[in-house]
């Protein structure tokens, strides 16, 4: 395994540096992007490696610097998110051989490809260190590269505010993160993670609870929590498309990682009934509103950064009622929630970067992001539809994909509530279940509209109708996750036994054996009475139904006389002003969630001047509210920066005043201290 | 006290002086050229009072301090500052923040501050240079107070100078100089501030067509 970690970390350090040493764009793409690969596939083996090995693996380095040494340490929960990294990272990294094509000329590619390397490499680190200082460089360096990945593109207009935001949003984050470390280390008198998991006495109730809340807003600022969401929908589409995914694949899953680590292991699993309920609570919501607010988006990738947010919300409900059944000693159901939350972590990353991936096809092909001005591309963009396809039926829980059996093992975590020992929390989840349920049925028309609107029908613009088939090494990349979904939905039998490694030690119980009964072929929750069910058959089901069909359509119409014309046409010519619009597509739900959604709708009608029933003109404008931003968040800022304005008195800009100012504290302080 | 060691503790407080005399000519001067000067003198001074301390302690190091105080800030920052005087169309600095008279007052007053504050620290120190530490920290004082007194960026590139004379004369009097590795970097750090200082002043020169650094003001929005 050392020998594993090696060579990934020298893939990706070779991946980093080698390019900047040529200045040749198609040799700097090969070798940046092949280094990037090859740690993939380096880490892929590793991550399985690490979640059969018996016992972790550690490695230490020290340093210097007070309290800080390079440990890493390569435990089940460490292995299973290298895993997700490593294969989102060879994908991501493979599709970019094509891509970054785009950016010839207006960026160096080789500066791109090199911090596309230090960012795998950063993000693999954080899971991997095992002390608090290390941990916390390696958050900033993946926080920073990440930083300067959006930014790439800052010539285009909004994509230097978006960083900045998501800048500040990424170091409040930070801070909190910083509280929750300085706050074991206290008790721990150090800043291993070995004397956060054990210290010399446990922390007192207080300044555990304080810890929890820190942690769940510092990570939960990186993971897209409601209400610390809002720079995702800047800062992902501001992105080059391989980084995007990246970002909302597997970097906002880092937060995820922290989050188990730092309840699950640092706090060893021991806490109140409300911080399971605390998380829960605030995934339903995120997953309600990511879900809602991403209807709304006509920007493809907008509309995807806001599913991630919708995506996090699913898996900490999987994880908070986890929680909540941990806190009540039902392990075996701790372990169930766990487990869902951690499926859904491993679906969300394939399914998500796939998406942004065909996104970014798209946007390839036809130079925009506007879902409007697509349509009609499956025809052009076979291949790019069929994957983009899969990731849209993942993404909406369809059976038998991925998205729909870890989505299926949360509600049934959420229903099994009937276990717990309070009338509250019994009421609570199944409540729960139903915000759950109401954010698959809007995922789902959401992703018709996505897909729909952009590869059905005919072109709504010249952009779409021009569009071609994208590289095949785009097509790679995005072929290999789309199998990894196909894989993760029809073959829990091989999955669950690789997260039942991960949540075994952090619950006390193994559960593989009783979610996958008849040899693996039907996934239950624990309880086979309770309900069950099982892709592979579903999916026979499903094809073989429509085979069936198919076969009894041919044997009646047998004989019958066959006509071919256009479908819906009814008998007029079709063209694309008569098609359906994004927005007209999801007018319905617009008016029924108007309190959420505050919409702003403007009609301007100009008439010709002989009959009011002629319009000449017509323009029509609507857009909705982002009411955390209204509401909380621009308060805030100008609070901010009304103060700002006053302090900005001191600062004339005279470089004597400034001396000054030095000079004056000096000898006052001198002054004082003698 | 032996006799020698007294004599020797004399002679090192009369360097010590004469760096502090130094600095207040710089502060009385007008001419570009001669604050540069006086500069040079002071370093030499300076370099001086470090070979003293060498000879009379026996640290080597010392010696080699000194030598490259006589290379770099004797020899060399001089001789930049000049070609940088040569290129500038100002050879006086007629306004300044503080006049002259008001600034060797203040200067007067920082000297006092200085031997009021270091007044408890003193006894304390067995070194036969302690008492050259309450002229040193007059040194950085009195070098700081040019920086904000004078408006040219050449004589606040000189009074940055003095402060680090000051430092220097500091950490020889309160710990016979500072390891030899740290002393190589300040040197380093030194020529290359003064280098950079260089071409800011050219900079400057184009841009605003003087060197007072008061019209940086401007680049406040």
């Amino acid at each position: 395994m050392t020998t594993l970690l090696t060579v990934l970390l020298a893939c990706y350090l070779l991946g980093g540096v080698l390019p900047l040493c040529t200045s040749r764009p198609s040799l700097q793409t090969i070798l940046a992007h092949s280094g990037a690969a090859a740690a993939g596939v380096a880490g892929i083996a590793l991550g399985l490696l690490g979640l059969f090995a018996a016992q972790p693996l550690t490695l230490s380095v020290p340093s210097n610097i007070p309290s800080l040494t390079f440990a890493l340490r390569l435990d089940p929960l460490a292995a299973f998110f290298v895993l997700t990294i490593s294969l989102v990272g060879l994908a991501a990294s493979i599709y970019a051989y094509g891509y970054v094509r785009e950016f010839t000329g207006r960026v160096s590619v080789g500066l791109l490809g090199s911090l596309l390397n230090g960012f795998l490499l950063s993000m693999t680190l954080v899971v991997l260190a095992d002390n608090g200082f290390f941990f916390l460089i390696l958050w900033e360096a993946m926080s920073l590269l990440s930083y300067v990945l959006v930014v790439t593109d800052h010539e285009r207009p909004g994509v230097r505010e978006a960083g900045l935001f998501y800048l500040i949003m990424t170091h409040v984050g930070t801070a909190f993160i910083i509280l929750t470390f300085v706050i074991f280390s206290q008790e721990a008198g150090s800043f291993s993670f070995d004397d956060f998991r054990h210290p010399d006495q446990r922390l007192p109730e207080g300044l555990r609870s304080i810890a929890f809340f820190t942690a769940l807003i510092g990570f939960g600022a990186k993971a897209g929590i409601v209400p610390l969401h809002v720079w995702l929908p800047y800062a992902h589409p501001a992105a080059p498309s391989h980084i995007s995914a990246l970002m909302s694949g597997v970097m906002i899953k880092t937060a995820v990682y922290a989050l188990i680590r730092v309840y699950f292991d640092f706090l060893e699993g021991v806490f109140p009934w409300w911080w399971g309920f605390t998380v829960l609570s605030v995934g339903a919501l995120s997953a309600l509103l990511g879900v809602m607010y991403a209807l709304m988006e006509h920007d493809l990738k907008s509309l995807l950064a806001f599913h991630s947010v919708e995506n996090i919300g699913i898996i900490l409900l999987g994880i908070g009622a986890g929680m909540i059944f941990h806190t009540y000693g039902l392990h075996e159901l701790a372990a169930l929630g766990l487990l869902a939350g951690l499926y859904h972590t491993i679906n969300h990353a394939t399914f998500k970067a796939l998406l942004f991936l065909g996104a970014g096809a798209v946007q390839f092909a036809t130079h925009t992001r506007d879902i409007e001005e697509y349509g009609g591309l499956l025809r052009r963009m076979p291949w790019t539809g069929l994957f983009f396809l899969i990731g849209a039926v993942s993404i909406a829980a369809l059976p038998p994909t991925n998205g729909f059996v870890s989505e299926w093992l949360v509600f049934q975590s959420l229903f099994l509530s009937v276990q717990l020992p309070t009338l509250f929390l019994k009421l609570m989840l199944p409540i729960a279940a139903a915000i759950l349920a109401l954010t698959g049925a809007l995922a789902l028309a959401c992703f018709a509209k996505a897909f729909g609107m952009s590869f059905l029908a005919q072109p709504r613009s010249a952009h779409a109708r021009q569009a071609v088939e994208v590289p095949l090494s785009m097509r790679i990349g995005m072929g290999l996750l789309a199998g990894s979904c196909v894989v993760l939905g029809l073959a829990p039998m091989l999955i669950v036994p690789l997260l039942d490694r991960v949540t075994g030690p952090l619950t006390g119980v193994a559960i593989s054996e009783k979610v996958l009964a008849l040899d693996g072929w039907v996934v239950a929750p624990v309880t086979v009475e309770f309900s069950s069910i099982s892709t592979p058959v579903l999916a026979a089901l499903l094809v073989g139904g429509g085979l069936v069909g198919l076969l009894i359509a041919r044997w009646l119409g047998k004989g019958l006389p066959v006509r071919y014309s256009r479908t819906w046409g009814c008998g007029l010519p079709l063209t694309p002003r008569m098609e359906y619009t994004a927005t007209g597509f999801v007018q319905p739900i617009k008016q029924v969630f108007e309190t959420i959604y505050q919409p702003t709708v403007k009609l301007e009608r100009e008439f010709l001047e002989q009959s009011k029933y002629f319009i000449r003109h017509q323009r029509f404008e609507f857009h909705i509210e982002p009411i955390f931003e209204t509401y909380m968040y621009r308060p805030v800022v100008t609070k901010l920066l009304a103060v700002a304005e006053r302090l900005r008195v001191i600062q004339v800009g005279s470089l004597h005043l400034y001396l000054t100012y030095i000079f004056v504290t000096l000898v006052l302080l001198l002054l004082w201290a003698g | 006290m032996s006799e020698s060691t007294h004599l020797g503790s004399q002679l090192v407080n009369l360097c010590s002086v004469l760096l502090l005399l130094s600095c207040f000519a710089v502060v009385a001067q007008r001419r570009l050229s001669a604050c540069v000067d006086l500069f040079a003198l002071q370093s030499f001074f300076l370099a001086t009072t470090a070979a003293l301390v060498a000879f009379l302690t026996g640290h080597r190091h010392i010696y080699l301090a000194a030598a490259l105080t006589v290379v770099v800030k004797v020899i060399v920052l001089p001789r930049i500052l000049r070609k940088v005087i040569e290129r500038l169309n100002v050879s006086r600095e007629l306004v300044m923040n503080i006049n002259i008279p008001a600034g060797l007052l203040i200067c007067g007053g920082l000297v006092v501050v200085a031997f009021f504050i270091t007044q408890p620290i003193i006894p304390l120190g067995y070194l036969l240079t302690r008492d050259s530490l309450a002229i040193a920290l007059a040194i950085i004082l009195i070098g700081f107070f040019t920086m904000i007194a004078r408006k040219k960026a050449v004589t606040q590139m000189v009074g940055f100078l003095v402060m680090e004379n000051g430092v220097f004369l500091g950490t020889t009097a309160a710990a016979y100089g500072m390891p030899l590795i740290v002393e190589l970097g300040v040197f380093f750090d030194v020529l290359v501030a003064g280098l950079i200082a260089g071409i800011y002043t050219h900079r400057l020169q184009d841009a605003f067509d003087s060197v007072d650094t008061s019209e940086l003001t401007a680049l406040k929005e």
